[in-house]
C-alpha cells in the first residue's frame, strides 16, 4: 500500500491555494485524479516523483519511506523507480526510435526490455525513425514504451492523451491498459477525459482547490449529478451491448451515465467514444419531482 | 430509427403545437405532432420534403381487423423477418412506404402467430413520430 500525506502552499487560479492530501494507493490500482486546472493534480504527482517539495508531508511505499518531513527523509527522484509520462514527450529527436529506448536502459539493465517493449508496443516498423518523422500518437507510444524499459513499478501519467485526436487517443488508452496489467504497475493517472477514466481507472479521486473532495469508482463519481436543461443533449457512447434483438448503449451526457435501446443498422457505424446526439422527443420524459 | 421520407401535405397550428401531416406514399399519411410551429421551424411548410423518424420500440403490430383504437399512423405491410430472443422480438415488416422495424415482446410475437409473409399493420402514436428536416 502506497500512502501519501503531503501539505504545501501552492499559487492556485483564484489566488494562494493550500495543497492537503491524504491519498492511499493499492499496489497494481490504476487511480485518476480528476478535478479543474489549479486543483493540485500536477503537483501531487510532482511531489510524489520527488521533483517537488511539499512543506509537511509523508509518504510511504509498502514499508519503504520515500518522504518524511518530520525526519528530513527526501528519497531522491531516481531512486523511487518512478515512471512519468507528460503531455509533452520530449524525445531525443536525433536519435532513431530504437535508439530512444535503449538510451533509457540503467547501467546493468537487461537490454532484452527494449526488444520486448518494442513488441509489446508495437513499434516493429518505425523502430529505426527519428521522432520527428512520427506522428503525435506515435510519439506518446515511444515516449511511454522509454518510461517502462526502466522498469518502474509506479506509473505516473499527466494528461498524456490530450493533445491526441479521439482515434489515436482511445488507441493509446489500450496500450496504457495493456502495459498496466502486463507490468503489474501501479498507475496514477490525471485526466479530463471521463470516458478515457470509465475505461481505464479502478478509482477516481475528485480535487479541488487542494483537497479530496470525493473517491470512489468512476460510475460512482461521475453518476448523480446536477439535471441539465434541454432535452437533447451531445454525448460520447461509453459501452455497447447486445441484449436479444436489441442494443444496450450506454451514453455519456455531461456528467451522467445515461443508456438507450437501438437497432443493430443504427450501431453499426458506432463504436465507443463516438460523439453522439441522445434526442427524444418532449413527449416522452416525465418529470418527478426532487423532495 | 424507423426512417420514411415524404413530403408535407397538411400543417395545423394551435399555441406552440403542430399537427404535421406527411405523405410517406400515395395515400399512406404519416401524422406527427411536434412542439414546434412553421415560425419556430421554417420548415413546417406544405411541399417541403421531410423525413419522419420514430423508434422501433415504439411501433405497435396489428394483425386482421384493427378498429377501434386510437391510433391513426397505419401503415400495412407484409411481413419479411422475425428474430426472436428471450423476452423481445424484432419483427421487419416490408411496406409500399419502406421498411418498418417493430420490436415487442417475443410472447406477443407468439400470440400473433407473426412469420414470413404475415400479413400485419404497424401502428405508431402521432407524439412518437420525429420530423427531420432532409
Amino acid at each position: 500500500m502506497m500512502t501519501i500525506q503531503i501539505q504545501k502552499q501552492l499559487d492556485g487560479p483564484e489566488g494562494p491555494m493550500r495543497l492537503d492530501v491524504n491519498i492511499q494507493v493499492a499496489p497494481g490500482e490504476f487511480v485518476t485524479l480528476y478535478g479543474s486546472s489549479g486543483a493540485g493534480k500536477t503537483s501531487t504527482l510532482k511531489i510524489l516523483s520527488g521533483l517537488m517539495q511539499p512543506e509537511a508531508g509523508k509518504i510511504t511505499v509498502g514499508d519503504k519511506v520515500w518522504l518524511d518531513t518530520s525526519k528530513h527523509i527526501h528519497v531522491k527522484p531516481q531512486e523511487r523507480n518512478i515512471g512519468y509520462v507528460f503531455q509533452d514527450y520530449a524525445l531525443f529527436p536525433n536519435m532513431s526510435v530504437k535508439q530512444n529506448l535503449e538510451f533509457a536502459l540503467p547501467r546493468q539493465g537487461d537490454p532484452s526490455i527494449v526488444k520486448e517493449l518494442i513488441q509489446v508496443m508495437e513499434l516493429n516498423n518505425i523502430q529505426q525513425k527519428k521522432p520527428t518523422t512520427l506522428s503525435g500518437g506515435q510519439q506518446q507510444r515511444v515516449a511511454l514504451a522509454r518510461t517502462l524499459v526502466q522498469q518502474p513499478k509506479l506509473l505516473l501519467l499527466d494528461e498524456p492523451l490530450s493533445a491526441l485526436d479521439l482515434k489515436t487517443r482511445l488507441r493509446l488508452q489500450d496500450y496504457l491498459q495493456k502495459v498496466h496489467r502486463k507490468y503489474l504497475l501501479t498507475t496514477i493517472l490525471i485526466s479530463h477525459d471521463i470516458g478515457e477514466i470509465h475505461k481505464l481507472s479502478d478509482r477516481v479521486i475528485v480535487l479541488e482547490e487542494g483537497r479530496v473532495i470525493r473517491q470512489g469508482t468512476p460510475s460512482q463519481v461521475f453518476v448523480n449529478q446536477d439535471l441539465s436543461g434541454k432535452f437533447k443533449f451531445q454525448g460520447a457512447v461509453l459501452q455497447i451491448e447486445k441484449n436479444e434483438v436489441v442494443y444496450i448503449v450506454t451514453v455519456l451526457v455531461q456528467n451522467q451515465m445515461v443508456k438507450v435501446i437501438a437497432q443493430e443498422s443504427e450501431i453499426e457505424n458506432l463504436k465507443v467514444g463516438d460523439a453522439v446526439i441522445v434526442a427524444s422527443k418532449a413527449f416522452n420524459p416525465i418529470l418527478y419531482k426532487i423532495e | 430509427m424507423n426512417s420514411l421520407e415524404g413530403t408535407i401535405v397538411d400543417v395545423e397550428v394551435s399555441g406552440n403545437l403542430s399537427l404535421v401531416c406527411v405523405e410517406v406514399h400515395p395515400k399512406t399519411i404519416i401524422k406527427a405532432i411536434v412542439v414546434e410551429t412553421p415560425e419556430s421551424a421554417s420548415y413546417l411548410t406544405k411541399g417541403e420534403p421531410i423525413k419522419t423518424l420514430f423508434k422501433e420500440t415504439e411501433v405497435v403490430i396489428g394483425v386482421g381487423e384493427v378498429s377501434n383504437i386510437s391510433m391513426q399512423n397505419r401503415i400495412a405491410g407484409t411481413v419479411k423477418e422475425v428474430h426472436k430472443g428471450t423476452l423481445l422480438g424484432k419483427v421487419v415488416l416490408d411496406t409500399p412506404s419502406g421498411t418498418i422495424t417493430s420490436v415487442i415482446s417475443s410472447n406477443a410475437v407468439e400470440k400473433l402467430e407473426l412469420e414470413e409473409n404475415t400479413t400485419a399493420v404497424a401502428l405508431i402514436k402521432l407524439n412518437e413520430v420525429m420530423l427531420a428536416k432532409i
